[in-house]
């Protein structure tokens, strides 16, 4: 009897391995239109992909870029999960657009269980920002990036180095940027133009750069050429001519 | 005495009395003598018997020498109970706790049911009628009848019900002092003082408190105290909690998670069948385990609503894995495959043996007020699958390790964030001003100003260069603080939970201070971190000062905020404290 009993208890758990029925529909997740610039093939972000976020030289940003892609999915009713970074400014998480009560932290994660979490994570929230450990196995991305693409769910390596050098579908690197509205000893801190070079695999694999208001003047996210014909003669910092994003 | 003199208003008590209720129990007229007799000695007499001469304690042979033709009853104490239900389910259509004091006595503390039923007045009286009314349905009921009385305190109340009495409230003392002394129901203590001279409950009363308690004790205290119409004992008017733990002990001890967890579902099945039968659900749910060498643990698992059985079964069991799975198995999820093979490099802490006990104790339970399936924007499958996915992680790192973040007021950018740990109630640290949770529309930040600007006025005060002072008085619950000296925005992505030690300094090299007029006292012109390299400092803001909790020595702190770019574009948020800098954000 407990011999059948333990079969059909088998049975029952591989059934609720299955992934949800997705609808077409919600194949993607929405971003901010100022972000739709960096996707190319979907409108959003697709279920299932993982998307790197990182900086060059450890330059500022990729903190602010990580929660502005998950802003408008956020305010949209997904859930989200933030793993590993102890330091993250939820105040400006939430300026960005992201709803904090669909939001999950786990601060603090021992190296030995930041795998399991993010995998359990991957299977219960629709995005998982999550910071990993230095010394985490290639062998350990590959199987999150592959639990993610299963269950649908949206991994952001933010920060990985070397982890996830490969198998990303984007790659967003913030190569640097600047800061405007203040001065010396005048004014405060109100925007900033982000620049960010894109990689990835298929579609994306060919190198682009975008440059972001990451602040925008007023808060949020905005296209480079959303405040082109703005006073910016104000701003204490000299403005060079906005490139284009390739 | 510590203890009040005077009685608490929810103290106050409705006694409903059916006189002679042994003998409305064994369906006897109250027209016919009769009476109930227990070890040969009368315990309860119709009034046509009394009228004969019969009384309470009489000798069988006395009491029919008096009345010849008195019917003899047994006392049968479980028949008088079961009868007398039916009159406590009429009291309690009136309020749901009811005190049986003894079959024919019960009591209800009258605060919420009086306001309700239109005064004690009213109440007594609709509750004489119900009471009455259930009274007459019974067997050759017709004649008999129930008094009722209202008085501060149970003792009291007894007293008035036997008159049918509504004593005002705070009289209790005076309707008490001309009873007899015998009413306590204290026989040795009424005897002596009687042989004292002391024969009413207001002469006794009279006498000094110390010197009672001096001769009679703890008993004659209380006494005393119901002599003078304050009785301590008070109804309770909350339903009792039912004791709802299960538990399951295994007869061989069990180390592995399937066994204890098939016991465990059976466990869930009763916990939540009890509380369903009960109408209540549980939020709250500890989870207790004993190994066979003794260990015991113990976790607390909540739920964001309320327990189903499957939800309790599902927490059991993630629990058990945690407990037991660390004997043998590692850390790493199996779907994921452990990298270490036989020998895992992540083993998790565990219990060293089988178990022997599993409890689940259910603890905060409340009443279920049903849950309405959203229709729109309401609970979908995806909150149901991150809440259990929340609180596998919940039950693998602790319940802390998993948070969620809650906006309240502040000036820092880290005072104005409250982490509490997930599916506990949001509420936030300080009251923020409102519309500081919504995001940037509602952020109002100062536009850039000048600093010509030299007289700053007191709507000002959010712009830096202006001293803040905050006020010791605490804002009324409607009034929400604005918190003049907040920061600002955009606030900064990245918080240190420590602030990182830096050094500001001048052009000279002099690390820059901050006048008592909130001005720097040079421009700041370089920033080093942690001893780091010395990064020039090309655009700065502030400061921003603010001196918080003055009132408080130990929580005083003065800071000035400054914004400071750097040569390679980063922007940080440096703070200085008693003559120290601090990296207290960075502009991520």
């Amino acid at each position: 009897m407990v011999g059948e009993e333990a079969v059909a208890r088998g049975r029952l758990s591989a059934l609720g391995h299955l992934p949800p029925p997705v609808l077409a529909g919600e194949r993607v997740l929405p971003v901010v239109p100022a972000l739709t610039a960096v996707f190319t093939r979907t409108p959003g972000l697709r279920r299932g992909a993982t998307v790197v976020v990182d900086a060059e030289h450890a330059a500022p940003g990729a903190v602010s870029l990580a929660l502005a892609l998950v802003a408008e999915a956020s305010a949209a009713g997904s859930w989200a999960a933030i793993v590993g970074v102890a330091d993250l400014g939820l105040l400006a998480a939430a300026e960005l657009g992201v709803r904090l009560e669909r939001v999950a932290l786990i601060p603090d994660v021992a190296p030995a269980h930041w795998v399991t979490v993010v995998g359990a994570l991957l299977d219960a929230v629709d995005l998982v920002i999550a910071h990993p450990p230095p010394h985490l196995r290639g062998g350990d991305c590959r199987r999150l990036t592959a639990r993610a693409r299963e269950r649908g769910s949206i991994l952001i390596p933010l920060r990985p180095g070397r982890a996830w050098a490969d198998g990303a579908d984007l790659r967003l690197t913030v190569a640097g940027g600047r800061w405007d509205g203040v001065g010396t000893g005048e004014g405060h801190l109100t925007s900033r133009q982000l620049t960010v070079t894109l990689g990835g695999r298929g579609a994306a694999a060919r190198p682009r750069t975008v440059e972001l208001w990451l602040p925008a003047p007023g808060g949020g996210v905005a296209a480079a050429d959303a405040f082109a014909g703005a006073d910016i003669d104000r701003l204490p910092v000299s403005t060079p001519p906005l490139q284009t994003a390739g | 005495m510590s203890a009040p003199d005077r009685p608490a208003a929810g103290n106050r008590t409705l006694v409903v009395w059916c006189p002679d209720w042994p003998m409305v129990a064994a369906g006897i007229a109250p027209t016919v003598p009769a009476a109930a007799f227990h070890a040969n000695r009368v315990v309860a007499c119709t009034a046509a018997a009394r009228a004969e001469g019969v009384v309470r304690g009489l000798r069988r042979r006395e009491a029919q020498g008096r009345c010849p033709e008195l019917v003899v009853e047994r006392h049968d104490p479980v028949r008088d109970a079961r009868a007398f239900e039916s009159v406590v389910a009429a009291v309690a259509a009136f309020t749901p706790r009811v005190e049986v004091t003894r079959p024919g006595i019960c009591a209800i503390a009258t605060r919420g049911p009086s306001r309700y039923f239109g005064g004690d007045r009213a109440l007594a009286d609709a509750i004489r009628a119900a009471v009455d009314s259930v009274v007459a349905g019974l067997p050759a009921g017709a004649g008999w009848g129930c008094r009722v009385g209202i008085a501060d305190g149970p003792f009291a109340a007894v007293q008035a019900a036997r008159r049918d009495l509504i004593v005002v409230p705070g009289k209790a003392a005076d309707f008490l002092a001309p009873l007899p002394l015998r009413l306590l129901d204290e026989p040795e203590l009424t005897d002596l003082l009687g042989r004292l001279g002391i024969r009413t409950l207001g002469a006794f009363a009279a006498l000094p408190a110390a010197d009672v308690v001096g001769r009679f004790g703890a008993v004659g205290s209380v006494a005393h105290r119901r002599a003078g119409g304050i009785d301590d004992r008070s109804l309770d008017a909350t339903e009792p909690r039912p004791d709802l733990t299960v538990e399951h002990e295994f007869e061989s001890p069990a180390d592995r998670v399937d066994a204890a967890a098939f016991a465990a579902k059976s466990l869930a099945d009763d916990v939540c069948g009890s509380l369903a039968e009960a109408g209540m659900v549980c939020r709250c749910l500890r989870i207790e385990a004993e190994t066979e060498h003794g260990e015991r643990m113990s976790r607390v698992w909540r739920h964001h609503r309320a327990f189903t059985p499957a939800a309790v079964a599902q927490r059991v069991r993630w629990q058990l894995e945690g407990w037991l799975a660390g004997q043998q198995r590692c850390g790493c999820a199996p779907e994921l495959g452990c990298p270490g093979g036989d020998v895992c490099p992540h083993p998790v802490g565990g219990t060293s043996g089988g178990l022997t006990l599993l409890r689940l104790v259910p603890e905060d339970v409340g009443p279920d007020e049903g849950r309405q399936a959203g229709f729109w924007g309401g609970s979908t499958e995806a909150d149901e699958r991150a809440a259990r996915g929340l609180a596998r992680i919940q039950g693998l790192l602790g319940h802390e390790a998993v948070v969620t973040a809650v906006l309240g007021g502040g000036r820092g950018p880290a005072d104005q964030v409250r982490l509490v740990p997930w599916g506990e109630p949001r509420q936030p640290a300080r009251p923020g001003p409102p519309g500081s949770t919504t995001g940037p529309a509602a952020a109002a930040a100062p536009a850039p100003t000048s600093r010509t600007l030299r007289h700053p006025t007191r709507a000002d005060v959010a712009k830096p260069g202006t001293r803040v002072r905050t006020s010791g008085r605490s804002p009324s619950p409607t009034e929400r603080p604005v918190w003049p000296g907040r920061l600002p925005h955009p606030s900064p992505a990245a918080v240190p939970v420590h602030p990182r030690p830096a050094e500001v300094v001048d052009a000279t090299g002099t690390p820059v201070q901050v006048t008592g007029r909130s001005d720097p006292s040079r421009p700041p012109a370089r920033l080093s971190i942690e001893g780091g390299p010395w990064a020039d400092i090309v655009a700065w803001a502030g400061p921003w000062t603010a001196d918080e909790r003055w009132w408080d020595p130990a929580d005083h702190r003065r800071r000035a905020r400054f914004q400071v770019v750097v040569d390679d574009g980063a922007a940080y948020l440096v703070t200085l404290e008693r003559g120290r800098w601090r990296v207290e954000a960075v502009y991520d």
